[in-house]
């Protein structure tokens, strides 16, 4: 009896909510007996905010997905306003097909892969028809995935681990140079500008922030590197960046060590920590030299640390600082967002250009016609230090991708290397608390 | 009495569930499918948090080791030895399931309680992470992409083009979680843990081998914990040591069942249900916020602080979760029925 | 019984590897190894011990209110944010001193420690304990990100117009920083620690001599008991709540000079303070600032030995073992 009345009861709940919901989304909190109802009510819930898009009057959706809250946060929001800024201006200039525009969506990876997946997954059923993300190699391996399985092309402006290209995807591409490409030439680029400055360096101690994965994968490239060019890795020292609040005892060991160099890899607030230290200790090197580091080639650096920024060298992705259009981009973005741009969004600007170039020349904004045209890109215009047109190679890198080397000179950071971009010639060596 | 006739009811609830929700995949999109399956995933792991932390009282704080030991196990038996996924599931569990035997049986054979009972998880759960960062042989820090199979592959537990296969199967280890949970209560072995959650002296000295049966829930808890990581490798292709072992896994897996109600079999999919679309869901209100509220639009932060502001309340306001402010209006309700109804004495 | 003399046998295992250790590493072995690594050894323990002040400081507070209220305050990290943000504006906007900054965080925190308290953590007194976690998680999750919105995820950092070269400190002229046979004490680094220690003595003071001290320690000890000889318990709670941020808010300030500050920037600190506060002894006050150099130098001498991003693991491995052979820490009394 009783058995039969729960179960009669059961069945009418659910006939009655799968009706309800059906017309009335309102969240109420129902829990109690029966907990069959809510994912059936749950998803109802939002579909009707979708406004259903009109074929070809509608704008052109691009979705951009950052870690706008946690950690990184200071980048992800510089690189959403970027793109945001990127398509005002392309909208201005009258949008893509003849006068369609492009309508960005912004979402916040939180720095999370599960929601920079789910993130993805709601953009392209927004109707996304590219996507730029994401900042951290973990998130954006994953958004490659979801990418590739529903057929939108993505550009990936930030994020190092040469793995997410490795996997065979055909509708990812990345501008930025990768883990490898940065180990590669930052060792290269350390052993040409000793050379060019008749200075030996032939040893190094490399430190680098050792949890995220993207210091560990720069420093495997570099000291692979290192010992083809003959330099000596006396010791890799690792810290965790997001816990570290002191690196005094790591640099007296390095200097105990004797090397010519240090080598750093890490992101802002670590590297400001370890120049500050470096300068305590009075760390007697020839010079500190950033790799991929987050911290060295920001103005920032220079506001914070002062004086003590001086000659520190960082061999990073970025902006061709030689190119005045560059200069033009990151002084609209200070006078909108009132901050110094960073290279990140300049790379997430670059990418948002990169595929309006593509929609002009598929002439469509249908994905794979977006991810053929993107394929065969040939662009010239563009404000990165690269020598030549960005065009990808089969795995969707950047053939031209390559780091530059900056260094902090009389407060400005300036390009010092390769020699067909320096703006001033490398000090070398030069730290700012020497004798 | 009481007892026995409800526990059917829990498991008709399973089936009534498969049903419902194994149509899910036919009405909703990718978007809303893949929040279902995050809902699903989320509340099996709460499940499998709460066998220990809500049956026994053995509060962990430290989940993640036994979730990040699953992934890597699948992860690596896969890459390096092309060992399916579910071998590499089972692996996981075991190794975990040992692991957690270890942990649980370390920290009560010294009588570690309470909040250091929690500090003693997030503790050992740290130093895994923070070694998992230095083992070479999961690729230290920078973390392991499983190769993509391009198509479905049961074996191979990737779907490319059905990614319903995926809901399905998260939804099946989800309903088996439950039936565990849900016989474990049902069985003497529930009894033990709860009695010890309730007085470990008492349980004892009614001849309740303490230690013996908080070390068979930590490890139980351990293994289905570690089946989810390796789901999540298969789902999501990428791990690395902050992804699978950080502190904010460990959170999020104990804050559902504890919203939806500690200790109770449906408390963990309740509070799922709520704070995974809730996030979802503050994300939206500053993405396009209501007239009144046009300053906070696209401010990054806005939702997480909505987050932790709900989060702060309704904790506050349902102290024993979901499941037990339900109990409670629902026996209020009761009450005022029977009041007018004649009377029956069923109860 | 049978665990007492189990712990003894660990403790005399744990005697035997150390002694091992020293004797592989005595001799010739010894001096070679201390000509390469001395200084490193000597400046591990000057940095140990003067961080270790400060994380002591960030403990007390926590000490205080696990402690009284018994609860583990997950937004305690969060709070030492707020502090730090609150003396970057004061030194950015207003041009105040960090170290006068003190006066103004330490009033300010001690009220915001309070309306959480009375808002937030009272009114789930008779939740059970995994209420009042969730809580202090929600309200961790809301600071961080509040911290976000007012101030942008952009570090900050202030620089201190004195500190290099030659300062005088009253009547001394000492140039900064101090190097001694090759280790470096900084101003900045000095003076956290020996406020640290000052406010230390402060709050212990506090709580040994004064009636409020003598009610909060009752209450600690034996809710009921406090509240039969005519202690109002909630006052007390609320007043140690209060207390214990304001803790947090004399530390934000002392670092602020040598560490930037962004909004997630207080986690470094909370789980250093957890730990400390196990190691100490729940609600000691001279035992949160011995387990805060004992970590502090734990940490630091992991540099020597094993420099890696594991600095933390030697932190951890310390406190399983006091959790498990001296659960009421160091300094705490046994129940």
């Amino acid at each position: 009896m009783i058995k039969n009345r729960k179960l009669l009861a059961l069945l009418a709940i659910v006939v009655l909510l799968v009706a309800a919901c059906a017309e009335d989304p309102t969240p109420t909190v129902e829990p109690v007996e029966e907990p069959t109802e809510e994912p059936v009510e749950e998803p109802t819930e939002e579909p009707a905010e979708e406004p259903p898009e009109e074929e070809m009057a509608g704008p052109i959706n691009i979705g951009g997905i950052h870690p706008l809250t946690g950690g990184l946060a200071a980048d992800g929001i510089q690189m959403d306003n970027a793109i945001q800024m990127a398509i005002d201006e392309l909208n201005a200039a009258g949008g893509a097909l003849g006068g369609v525009e492009f309508a960005y969506l912004g979402a916040d990876s939180t720095g999370a892969a599960e929601v920079g997946q789910t993130e993805a997954e709601r953009l392209i059923g927004e109707g996304a028809v590219a996507l730029i993300c994401c900042f951290q190699s973990a998130v954006t391996s994953n958004v490659a995935a979801i990418a590739e399985r529903d057929g939108v092309p993505l550009v990936i402006d930030v994020a190092v681990a040469d793995a997410i290209l490795d996997q065979g995807h055909t509708y990812t591409f990345r501008l930025q140079p990768n883990a490898t490409s940065m180990g590669v030439n930052g060792a290269q680029f350390l052993a040409e500008l000793a050379e060019n400055s008749g200075e030996e360096i032939s040893s190094v101690v490399y430190l680098y922030e050792g949890t995220t994965g993207f210091g560990d994968s720069v420093r495997a490239a570099f000291v692979e590197e290192a010992a083809n060019l003959g330099i000596e890795v006396l010791e890799e020292i690792g810290y965790a960046p997001f816990e570290v609040t002191d690196l005094t005892t790591e640099m007296t060991r390095i200097n105990s060590l004797e090397p010519d160099a240090l080598v750093v890899t890490g992101y802002y607030n670590d590297g400001l920590l370890a120049a500050r230290n470096a300068e305590e200790v009075g760390l007697d090197v020839k010079v500190v030299y950033g790799i991929a580091q987050g911290t060295y080639d920001q103005p920032q650096f220079v506001a914070d640390a002062g004086d003590l920024a001086e000659c520190f060298y960082d061999s990073n992705y970025h902006w061709d600082a030689s190119d005045p259009a560059a200069q033009e981009v990151r002084d609209s973005f200070q006078e909108l967002y009132g901050e110094e741009m960073r290279t990140s969004a300049v790379l997430a600007y670059q990418a948002m250009y990169v595929i309006a170039d593509a929609i002009e020349r598929a002439g469509s904004a249908d994905p794979a016609a977006i991810r053929d045209a993107l394929a065969e890109t040939n662009y010239a215009d563009h404000i990165l230090p690269y020598s030549g047109s960005i065009t990808f190679d089969d795995t969707g890198e950047t053939e031209v991708a390559s780091p530059v080397v900056m260094q902090v000179q009389d407060g400005q950071i300036v390009q010092v290397w390769p020699t067909d971009l320096a703006e001033s010639e490398p000090l070398f060596p030069c730290v700012s608390w020497g004798e | 009495m009481n007892r026995l006739r409800q526990i059917p009811g829990d498991y008709l609830a399973v089936a009534a569930l498969l049903v419902v929700l194994g149509t899910l995949p036919f009405f909703l999109d990718r978007f809303y499918l893949s929040l279902a399956l995050l809902i699903l995933f989320w509340a099996y792991l709460g499940n499998a948090w709460n066998i220990m932390g809500g049956y026994t009282g053995l509060f962990s704080f430290g989940h993640a080791m036994f979730y990040g030991i699953g992934a890597y196990t699948s992860t690596v038996l896969l890459v390096d030895y092309a060992i399916s996924p579910w071998v590499g599931m089972l692996a996981g569990a075991i190794l975990a399931g040992l692991f957690g035997a270890f942990v649980g049986f370390l920290l009560s054979r010294f009588g570690v309680r309470g909040h250091f009972f929690a500090l003693g998880t997030f503790a050992i759960a740290e130093m895994v992470r923070l070694l998992a960062t230095e083992f070479e042989f999961i690729n230290t820090s920078i973390g392991i992409h499983i190769p993509l199979v391009r198509g479905d592959s049961w074996i191979r537990l990737q779907f490319e083009e059905t990614f319903a296969n995926y809901y399905y199967v998260i939804l099946i280890l989800f309903l088996i979680g439950q039936i565990i949970t849900i016989t474990i209560v049902r069985n003497k072995l529930g009894y033990y843990f709860q009695a010890i959650r309730e007085n470990e002296e008492a349980a004892a000295s009614l001849g309740v081998n303490a230690l013996r049966y908080k070390v068979i829930s930590v490890a139980i808890s351990a293994a289905l914990t570690a089946i989810a990581g390796s789901f999540f490798a298969q789902y999501f292709l990428f791990i690395d040591p902050t992804i699978v072992f950080g502190v904010s896994v460990s959170v999020q897996i104990l804050l559902r069942p504890i919203v939806g109600g500690v200790g109770t079999i449906w408390g963990p999919f309740v509070g799922a249900l709520l704070l995974t679309p809730l996030a979802e869901f503050t994300r939206s209100v500053v993405r396009k916020p209501p007239s009144f509220l046009d300053f906070i639009e696209g401010r990054a932060g806005v939702d997480v602080m909505l987050f932790g502001a709900i989060l702060i309340i309704v904790v506050l306001f349902m102290p024993d979760g979901l499941i037990g402010a339900g109990k409670r209006i629902w026996r209020r309700f009761k009450k005022q029925n029977d009041t007018t109804a004649q009377p029956q004495g069923t109860d | 019984m049978k665990i007492s003399r189990n712990r003894r046998w660990i403790l005399a295992g744990i005697a035997a590897v150390v002694l091992i250790v020293l004797i592989a590493l005595n001799g010739d072995q010894f001096d070679q190894w201390m000509d390469q690594n001395g200084v490193v050894l000597r400046q591990a323990f000057v940095t140990g011990i003067l961080i270790g002040g400060v994380f002591g400081l960030v403990a007390m507070g926590l000490t205080l209110i696990f402690g009284v209220l018994d609860i583990i305050n997950f937004a305690h990290g969060a709070l030492l944010t707020i502090g730090m943000y609150i003396t970057f504006v004061l030194f950015d906007r207003f041009g105040i001193d960090p170290y006068l900054a003190v006066l103004i965080t330490v009033p300010l925190l001690f009220l915001l420690g309070g309306i959480i308290q009375r808002t937030i953590i009272y009114p789930a007194r008779n939740a059970p304990a995994h209420n009042q976690l969730l809580l202090t998680l929600g309200l961790a999750l809301f600071i961080e990100n509040l911290m976000l919105v007012v101030f942008t995820a952009t570090p900050r950092s202030i620089r201190l117009s004195y500190g290099r070269g030659l300062t005088e400190i009253g009547p001394l002229a000492i140039d900064f920083p101090i190097r001694i046979a090759g280790t470096t004490i900084t101003l900045t680094k000095l003076a956290a620690f020996i406020f640290a220690v000052f406010l230390t003595a402060v709050l212990y003071l506090l709580l040994q001599r004064t009636t409020l001290g003598k009610a909060i320690r009752a209450t600690a000890q034996n809710k009921e008991g406090a509240r039969l000889v005519g202690i109002s318990t909630d006052r007390i709670s609320l007043i140690t709540f209060g207390l214990g941020v304001a803790c947090v808010g004399a530390a934000a300030a002392l670092v602020l000079p040598f560490l930037s500050v962004d909004p997630l920037v207080g986690n470094a600190f909370n789980i250093t303070a957890f730990v400390i506060v196990v190691l100490g002894g729940m609600g000691s006050i001279p035992g949160a600032l011995l387990g805060g150099l004992i970590i502090g130098l734990t940490q630091e001498l992991g540099v020597v030995f094993a420099p890696s991003s594991t600095k933390l693991l030697g932190v951890f491995f310390v406190f399983i073992l006091v959790l498990l052979l001296r659960p009421q820490g160091l300094l705490g009394k046994k129940e």
